[in-house]
């Protein structure tokens, strides 16, 4: 199966955007967007397997500091940058929802 | 195929997750745990990892220990149910075409082949499921899960108990000084409380005066329990000494509705019963122990004389550690023994026993809840057989496909697998639907519980529901599938692959095993109809019995005086005025037809007192006997519509300063008078205050007025004249000419005319108190009922099914015998007389199930045997009854079988 890029449908375009806006996290994102988790999930696997976003895993000291096991987060990639822009041009308004401060604290890649 | 573009942390993404905070995984964990089983096994543990890191951030961010609301948890398990399309997501990508995913394709595809048959399956699984899960929401919230307090499983009541077994002398509550001499003397406590539950009058500058119920307790029990105050704080011990300044906690309710949630309620003062009091704290949301209480206060050690001859207290203790129920129980018998002696009058047959807290609060509603939760299942295992069923007829259409795969290759475990495939995807749309079910039903539940259910408000969809609607899907899914299953797996292609291939040894069979399924559910659901029935008998017959009086059109409220403005027990002058003013003044209005006033109403127990008759041998002390103490205004007994049976009525004439006069009910004479006309003899008991008579002429006998419910006879009760037996707080009873509830204004007005600052916020009608006293017979009649009538619904379908399968089978056989001359009525008779087989062998095999199983509502039934001959022979014919009808359609389709058409197919 080679990697296609995904069609830009609304919640596609809704992750994405969260996700360039530092929501990096699937639950957060989720929280960001109120698409439900088992939308939210699936459309990342999506973009990630596109190359749109790439995931890493949390420090496992941050974790082991607040006694609960890493969280996986998301960033956009370079490709990916392209397609938030088409993402804002095509759902103008969507812009303008999630744009938001900043609402997780930076996660320390392992 | 590509990978995930990641790099994940191997130790991070297989190392088992620590435990959270304070232990304990976070909802969702086992859904996700359980999807995981779906995904690829070599991204398993990375898939997990992700969703458990997820699940245990959100669940370290807002879990708040033990308090954590029922919302969080469920808004946790809901986002845990997104791992499923994840996880399936998984499967179809990287899950190449595993035989697994084969299977899952092939199910829904056959399903979405058989659009009618996979939603009525897929329906009755949802109801069935749903409503299991429903009433497991109540068992789970009311009998499994712990106390809201501190080591629940520590807390015991030391309650009174009758040293001789009766127990209409010595009843559970405690007086204070037994209480001080119990946690004087006991080594086995390392806490110990007391509390009473009290009708108070708050007033405020704030809020409209209320009668609310209040609880005097020791400044320990809100440490003991482990419940501090959400605002400000407990009560000192110096504040819990007699004299001490007047202090209050309010429940959380009390607070949000009559004082609007202001965050400056510490140190505002309010009036409890006349008293000033200052409010010292605000309890927890929910928290209202002991019952539904809004205002607690220090009991303030009563030590009085006569304070040992009350017993309004109700006393809690933690067992220290190391001390078991039975060490506590046998030190607490023993020191009640010391008090016996010490104290030979007022503490005669005075035992105590230790009951643990928990068993105390749930245990009288653990049958009630168990039948229900019992009754339900039957009514899944219904819906598995029934479903089963389905899949056995779907089974035989689906002969000659099976036959093709297996002429392809297919193996028989293959195709049971695929099956069981199939049942397992149906019970998952099911459940899922099944939750939605579950969620509805348990709110619809909690709304119509009756006051009777304890923790009622604790009730909802949390982790150990959702836990036990998994385990029940996977349970169903085995038993209706496995049959199916087997008996697919035992094909025979050959014979099946032939044209016309009919009446095969595997057909016959078949047939035999669904007549079989449906013999057992007839079985099932006469269990189930027998035990509604018996339900709906004995609330009939509670509805009969005459209460003793008559409810219709009658508002009840209750009038506090205050001692403050009216004057003491011992000066009742303002108080007797009060309530002769009130009486005129409503008897006046032209929408009334009769008014009463009495110290109880007539379905209020009330409290007892001893006395002794006038010429008998006085009994030793401390054993008078006792009765119901009821003070009434002249013209009570018409008024309520209890009837005189002989002499005459309190009237005008028996004033304060005349001879004391007092009715008996039967009860009373019955007891105390068996052979004796008690007309003319009097009782004695002592003058409790200023101008009371101490002897009392007995000059009526009425009807028994069944204050203790319709469920319980009366006891003795004595009536007395509210002008000789004075007491502040009384009953006002109306009985209006037309709707009562219409008249609530008008006798707002009136009494507020008269006192303004009287509450009378608890105006109810007479019916709606005679319903309350039989809601939980209510609840659990209607619930078993609705089981009952789903089951007998289901049953039919299952005798419907099969008839007219066998009917379709048998048309060629039915179309030969009437073209050698059988009668279209004999071949009516032939099916349906298969149809009544079928049934009568499940009712006899449920009747008999039935005498044992209807032993468990014994403790639910009134007046009716559990083996009621009346309602089991109603249960055969009905059910019977049933079955025919059920027969009938599919033998009319076979009476009308044309010979010619029939021939023609073969």
């Amino acid at each position: 199966m080679p990697p296609r890029t995904p069609r830009l449908t609304l919640p596609t375009a809704m992750v994405l955007l969260a996700v360039s806006r530092n929501y990096r996290y699937g639950f957060d994102i989720s929280d960001a967007t109120g698409l439900p988790s088992g939308t939210v999930y699936p459309v990342l696997r999506r973009l990630e397997e596109a190359g749109l976003l790439r995931s890493r895993w949390e420090a496992v000291e941050t974790a082991r500091s607040e006694q609960r096991p890493p969280r996986r987060y998301y960033t956009v990639t370079g490709s990916g940058t392209q397609a938030v822009r088409d993402a804002i041009d095509r759902y103008p308004t969507l812009d303008r929802a999630l744009d938001r401060p900043t609402p997780s604290p930076e996660p320390r890649p392992a | 195929m590509t990978r995930l573009a990641t790099d994940p942390e191997p130790s991070a993404a297989r190392e088992p997750a620590p435990p959270g905070p304070t232990g304990g995984s976070p909802p969702g964990s086992v859904i996700v745990a359980a999807c995981a089983t779906v995904v690829p096994s070599d991204r398993r543990a990375e898939w997990q990892a992700e969703w458990l890191g997820e699940l245990a951030y959100a669940w370290s961010v807002r879990r708040r220990g033990h308090d954590t609301p029922i919302s969080v948890r469920v808004a946790l398990l809901l986002r845990a149910l997104g791992a499923v399309p994840d996880a399936i997501w998984f499967r179809r990508h990287y899950g190449g075409d595993s035989m697994l995913s084969q299977d899952l394709r092939y199910a829904l595809r056959s399903l979405a082949r058989w659009p009618g048959f996979s939603a009525v399956v897929i329906l009755t699984l949802a109801l069935g499921i749903g409503a299991n899960a429903a009433i497991f929401s109540i068992v789970n919230a009311v009998l499994l899960r712990p106390l809201p307090y501190a080591s629940p499983e520590r807390l015991v009541f030391v309650f009174g108990t009758p040293t001789d077994g009766d127990s209409a002398k010595v009843g559970r509550s405690s007086s204070y000084p037994d209480f001080a001499d119990i946690r004087a003397r006991s080594r086995s406590f390392s806490q110990l409380a007391a509390f009473s539950v009290q009708q108070t009058t708050v007033t405020g500058k704030q809020f409209e005066p209320g009668i609310v119920s209040g609880a005097p307790v020791t400044a320990s029990l809100f440490p003991m329990l482990g419940v501090s105050p959400l605002l400000g704080r407990s009560f000192s011990a110096e504040e819990d000494r007699p004299g001490a300044a007047g202090v209050a906690i309010i429940s959380n309710e009390f607070w949000q509705q009559r004082l609007g949630t202001n965050p400056n309620v510490i140190g505002s003062s309010i009036s409890l019963n006349g008293k000033p009091a200052t409010i010292v704290g605000v309890m927890p949301p929910r928290f209202t122990f002991p019952g539904a209480t809004a205002v607690w206060y220090p009991a303030g050690e009563p030590n009085a004389p006569q304070a040992r001859g009350q017993h309004s207290f109700t006393i809690l203790g933690r067992l220290a550690p190391g001390v078991t129920m039975g060490t506590a129980d046998r030190e607490v018998a023993g020191i009640a023994k010391q008090l016996e002696t010490e104290y030979p009058s007022l503490n005669a047959k005075r035992g105590a026993r230790v009951q643990s807290m928990t068993e105390a609060i749930i245990g009288n509603v653990r049958p009630q809840l168990l039948v229900l939760l019992g009754s339900v299942a039957l009514v899944l295992l219904i819906v598995c057989v029934n479903v089963a069923n389905l899949f056995l007829a779907r089974a035989t259409a689906r002969t000659h496909e099976v036959a093709v795969r297996t002429a392809f290759g297919a193996g028989s475990r293959r195709l049971a697998r695929q099956f069981l495939t199939e049942s397992f995807v149906v019970t998952a749309i099911g459940s899922v639907l099944g939750l939605v079910v579950a969620y509805w039903g348990s709110k619809l539940l909690v709304s119509n519980a009756p006051t009777s259910i304890p923790r009622a408000s604790e009730i909802g969809i949390d982790g150990h529901v959702l836990l036990f609607l998994l385990g029940l899907a996977v349970v169903t899914a085995l038993i209706f599938g496995v049959l199916p299953a087997l008996q697919m797996s035992r094909g025979m292609p050959i014979e099946s692959l032939r044209e016309g291939g009919r009446g095969t040894r595997g057909g016959l069979a078949r047939r035999g095993l669904r007549q079989a399924l449906v013999v057992s559910e007839v079985a099932l659901a006469v269990v189930l109809v027998v035990g509604a029935s018996l339900l709906v008998k004995s609330f009939w017959k509670m509805q009969r019995v005459d209460p003793g009086f008559v409810p219709d059109r009658m508002l009840v409220v209750q009038i506090q005086l205050p001692q403050s403005r009216y004057g003491g027990y011992a000066d009742g002058d303002r108080v007797r005025a009060f309530y002769a003013d009130v009486y005129r003044r409503i008897a006046s209005r032209p929408e009334v037809q009769s008014v009463a006033v009495a110290m109880q109403h007539p379905l209020a127990p009330g409290w007892t007192s001893s006395f002794t008759i006038d010429g008998r041998e006085p009994p030793p002390s401390g054993q008078e006997p006792e009765s119901s103490i009821r003070p009434v205004m002249p013209g009570y007994f018409r008024a309520v519509g209890a009837k005189l049976l002989r002499g005459r009525e309190i009237q005008e004439s028996d004033g304060l300063g005349q001879p004391g006069v007092t009715v008996i009910n039967e009860a009373f004479a019955r007891l105390h008078f068996p052979n004796e006309d008690p007309i003319g003899r009097r009782i004695v008991r002592g003058s409790w205050w200023k101008g009371m008579p101490d002897s009392y002429e007995i000059v009526g006998i009425v009807a028994d007025e069944r204050f203790n419910g319709p469920r319980a006879p009366a006891d003795p009760a004595t009536y007395f004249s509210l002008a000789q037996f004075t007491f502040n707080d009384n009953w006002l009873l109306v009985r209006t000419r037309t709707d009562a509830k219409a008249f609530v204004p008008t006798l707002r007005r009136l009494v507020w005319s008269m006192d303004r600052d009287l509450p009378l916020e608890n105006v109810q009608t007479m019916d709606k108190l005679l319903g309350d006293s039989v809601a939980d017979s209510r609840f659990n009649t209607a619930l078993l009922s609705l089981f009952a009538v789903v089951a007998l619904l289901l049953a039919a379908i299952g005798i419907y099914g099969v008839l007219a399968y066998t009917v379709a089978q048998r048309t060629s056989e039915i179309g030969i015998r009437m073209a050698l001359g059988a009668q279209r009525s004999s071949v009516l008779r032939l099916v349906v007389g298969n149809g009544v087989t079928l049934a009568v062998i499940g009712v006899a095999i449920g009747a008999a199930v039935a005498l044992v199983a209807t032993r468990s509502l014994e403790r639910l039934v009134f007046g009716v045997s559990t083996t009621d001959p009346g309602v089991f022979t109603f249960v055969a014919l009905a059910l019977t009854a049933v079955a025919a009808t059920a027969a009938a359609i599919p033998a009319l389709r076979a009476s009308r079988v044309d010979p010619i058409v029939a021939l023609r197919s073969e």
